[in-house]
This record gives structure tokens, sequence and C-alpha cells, in this order.
């Protein structure tokens, strides 16, 4: 690009072409313009897509576009403030919500940590007490399951001589 | 045509437009503190101007209608949220169109995010003149002017997202590169950058169909 124009102040030929240059500036640039062909069809074919995208015309509006809107209003008027506290995770799309959601719990789960750090109850002589039946009993049913097993397979074979 | 969306400082619009554009403004802004004071026919005043050519930009850029409006119902309710804090710091169009582009753009994120270019995809199949099945010139000519648009949607679609903001506004909208540039976080240079990137690329997308 050897052109001044087109290269320190491009947007100077797309401003011309849609007509939104000052007289003044337009006169200076339509002199440069005459000896520039690079310019003169940045120009020309600028001018020509701005006519072009005249054609796109915007659709009609909903005649209820109004109604509701002032209906999604008066809910949100009237709606506790539970409701307006989780109004920004209604919308929340689920790809944002779940790393949010598991940040959150992670940090619910440090602090409570931190809080109680090694909760753990300390041992006492009646904790020890209270360890020692419950290993005790677990023994017994482990016995008494070994016994009812032991009865039953003897019972079994006794049916199969028969 | 909004006033207040002249591009002023380049075309040389003589003072009185000038004057017209900054009472536009300022009224827009009242509108809105009277709207932070309780006045609701004042939010309903704020509707009714801007509300097409929100939706319209809304539409241009997300390029669905039903999600147009769902988009620029929550532009309006944003605002009307926004009342009791309002402090007029800005133009009333700018935050408007600011908060527009957020969604719309947050949106297409999601969207393509979730369906990847699939939408874009169907634009560009619908594009196939085989769609001209009626043999009435008539019928024809409306038929190749939808296609001649279906184009300029596909060109538009195509661009990078602030790019397309960008010609929206600029094209459609009327903005100066200044208010443009409030809207799209930006400086102004950089608007400038961003439009003629936006329409160079248009220029050879739709070269095709100018020469034609």
């Amino acid at each position: 690009m050897n052109c001044p124009i087109e290269s320190r102040n491009p947007e100077m030929l797309v401003d011309h072409a849609n007509g939104k240059l000052d007289l003044a500036t337009a006169r200076g640039l339509k002199q440069h313009l005459a000896g520039c062909s690079a310019c003169q069809e940045v120009v020309v074919r600028q001018a020509a897509i701005w006519r072009a995208l005249d054609t796109w015309e915007a659709a009609p509006i909903s005649p209820d576009f109004d109604r509701r809107l002032y209906r999604r209003i008066d809910e949100e008027v009237n709606s506790s403030w539970w409701e307006r506290a989780m109004r920004p995770f209604r919308t929340m799309p689920l790809r944002h919500a779940l790393p949010l959601t598991a940040t959150a719990g992670l940090l619910l789960m440090a602090g409570v940590l931190l809080q109680n750090p090694g909760h753990v109850a300390p041992a006492t002589p009646h904790n020890e007490l209270v360890r020692a039946n419950q290993v005790e009993r677990t023994l017994d049913d482990l016995d008494l399951l070994r016994q009812f097993s032991a009865a039953d397979s003897a019972e079994s074979t006794h049916h199969d001589a028969m | 045509m909004h006033l207040d969306a002249q591009p002023c400082m380049q075309t040389g619009v003589n003072n009185d437009v000038v004057v017209a554009a900054t009472a536009t403004l300022d009224y827009d802004a009242e509108l809105m503190l009277r709207v932070k004071e309780g006045d609701s026919a004042s939010f309903a005043t704020l509707l009714e101007k801007h509300r097409g050519s929100v939706i319209h930009f809304v539409y241009r850029l997300v390029q669905e209608q039903a999600i147009a409006e769902e988009l620029s119902q929550e532009v309006f309710l944003r605002v009307y949220r926004s009342r009791s804090g309002y402090e007029p710091t800005a133009k009333f169009r700018t935050w408007l169109f600011r908060i527009a582009t957020h969604l719309a753009l947050n949106w297409l994120r999601d969207e393509r995010h979730e369906r990847g270019q699939e939408r874009l995809d169907d634009i560009s199949a619908d594009l196939p003149v085989r769609q001209v099945s009626d043999r009435r010139p008539s019928v024809e000519q409306q038929m190749v002017g939808e296609v001649k648009v279906q184009e300029i949607r596909r060109a538009i679609a195509g661009l990078p997202e602030k790019q397309r903001a960008a010609v929206l506004m600029h094209k459609y909208e009327e903005m100066e590169y200044s208010q443009i540039a409030k809207v799209l976080d930006c400086s102004e240079s950089a608007v400038k950058s961003l439009l003629f990137r936006a329409y160079e690329t248009l220029r050879a997308r739709l070269a095709h169909m100018v020469a034609a």
C-alpha cells in the first residue's frame, strides 16, 4: 500500500463512501480520488456494500412485546427476596453453573474443615470401653453366624445321605 | 432516526441539530431519573422510543426474531431493575446498547458453544437457488431478494463478534465512533480499525453480489 490515505486513514474512505464525511474533508478526498485508482475502487465497492446492507430489513416486532415485558416486570416487583436472590442463577447455562456449584461446594467443605480441624473425639476411658464392647459384640455375631452356617451345611449333608 | 445517533463531528451537521441531539440525550437521562423516582410513565416513554432500535439491533446480531425479542425484554428488564441505582454518567442510549450487546454476545457464545456452528450452517443451507420454485417474475424477484438478504446475513454472521456489533451499530443505528467505542469498551481508533476490517471482509465476501 503506497497510498497515504489507504495506509494511514482508510476509515476516511469508508466514511466518504457512506456519506458520513464532512464537506471540507470530502472535497479534499475527491481530489485525491481523481488520481488514486486504489482508493477509488475501495470507495466504489464500499458504497455498493452500504446500499446492499440497506436491503436487510429487520423483522416486525410482536404486538404483545410490551405486554410480555410488563408482565415480567410485575412478576419481578411481586417476587420474594429469595426469588430475587436466585435470579442470576436461573438463566445461567449449565456449563457455567456446574463449575460454580463445584467451587462453592469445595469452598464450603474447606470452610467446615478449617473451622473444625481434626474433629475427632478424644480417646477417653469411656470411649475405649464402648469400642471394646462393640468389637466383642461383632465377634459374637460372627461366631453365631458361623454356627448357623455349620448347622445348615450339616443338615444339607444329612438330607443328601438319605 | 435518532438525533443523538447522528455522527455530528464528521458530517458537519449544523449547531441546531447538535443542540437537539444533546436535548434528546438529556431527555432520555431525565426520563430515567423520573423512572428512578417511581414514574412508570417515563419508563413507557423510554420503551416506546428505544424498543425498535434495540430489538432490530439484537435481531441482526443473533438473527432469530424470537430470541431477539426475549433478549430485548431482558435488556429493558435490566434497565428497570437498575432504576434505583441509575446515575446519568453516560448517554442513556449508549448504556442501553451496552446492555443489549453484552446480552446478545453472551447468548451467541453460549449458543455457539452448545451447538457449534450449526445455526450458521442452517442459514447457509437455506441459500441454494433451488428454493426458487415459483416461476412468476414477481415471486422470482422476491426470492432473489431473499437470497440476497440471506447472503448479507451470512456474511455479517461470519464476522467476528465485535466487528459484527460495530457494523450493526454503525450502519443501522447510525452511531458515532465514540458511542460505539463506549458500547464495546474500547478506544475510538480501535473501533475505526474494527469497522474498516469488517467492511473489508464484507466487500470481499459480497463482491459477486455487488458486481451483479
